[in-house]
């Protein structure tokens, strides 16, 4: 039996979304995983030019105590 | 000219009255730099993602402004991280003018629109946009209130 395969898709392209603000940890927190790592953009499917944005903004979240550095992925 | 925005972080403790000669205090020293305010709210008090200072909690401000001088900018970065009030800040650069923010009006929106909730990870869901989802979403939750409330007003007409 092959696997579905789950087609990958920019989320930004997708909805539409040109810009990405640091303060909007939502929006950011698709992008990093449990432990607070940024997601490669070979798992979540974004292109290239809005996954700069992305790293950009989560460097900025993280420097203003919006994102954790480093997170336990416990709580 | 262009426009930034700094965000900081104040001492959850403080009082309003604090509060409030402490963004005095930051708007004179700005002034200094020529630059226009056209912002400057508290932002929001939140738990801060690692500890600063020994501080769990912080209240985030908000500074927008149009640049002045922007030789001395520099010393306003400088006296920003020396004032002991301010647990941390970030100046950051704005692409497009800021909208003047009006409270009153933000109050009504809320109260209008629930904000559609979208906590689904990327990947899930091909077929539909996740704007859709997050407006079902909204609806379905609408719905159950509805019903929770048609629950309990039956219950009173059994009594």
């Amino acid at each position: 039996m092959a696997l579905q395969h789950r087609r990958k898709y920019c989320y930004f392209k997708e909805n539409g979304i040109t810009e990405i603000d640091y303060k909007d940890v939502k929006l950011l927190r698709r992008f990093i995983n449990d432990q607070g790592k940024i997601m490669p953009r070979r798992v979540t499917g974004t292109s290239a030019k809005m996954h700069r944005k992305v790293v950009r903004a989560i460097r900025r979240a993280r420097s203003i105590a919006l994102i954790p550095y480093i997170d336990s992925g416990m709580e | 000219m262009r426009f930034y925005e700094t965000l900081y972080i104040v001492n959850p403790n403080f009082e309003s009255d604090k509060l409030m000669g402490c963004q005095k205090e930051i708007e004179t020293e700005l002034g200094k730099t020529k630059s226009k305010i056209i912002n400057h709210r508290i932002w929001s008090k939140k738990r801060l993602a690692y500890p600063i200072d020994k501080q769990k909690y912080g209240t985030y401000i908000l500074l927008q402004f149009e640049g002045g001088d922007l030789g001395k900018m520099v010393d306003f970065d400088t006296w920003m991280k020396l004032n002991n009030q301010v647990l941390r800040h970030m100046t950051t650069a704005l692409n497009s003018e800021p909208e003047v923010y009006v409270e009153e009006e933000q109050k009504e929106k809320v109260k209008s629109v629930s904000e559609p909730s979208d906590d689904l990870p990327a990947g899930e869901n091909d077929s539909e946009s996740s704007k859709e989802e997050g407006l079902k979403e909204a609806e379905d939750e609408i719905t159950e209130e509805i019903e929770q409330e048609d629950k309990v007003l039956e219950e009173k007409e059994e009594k």
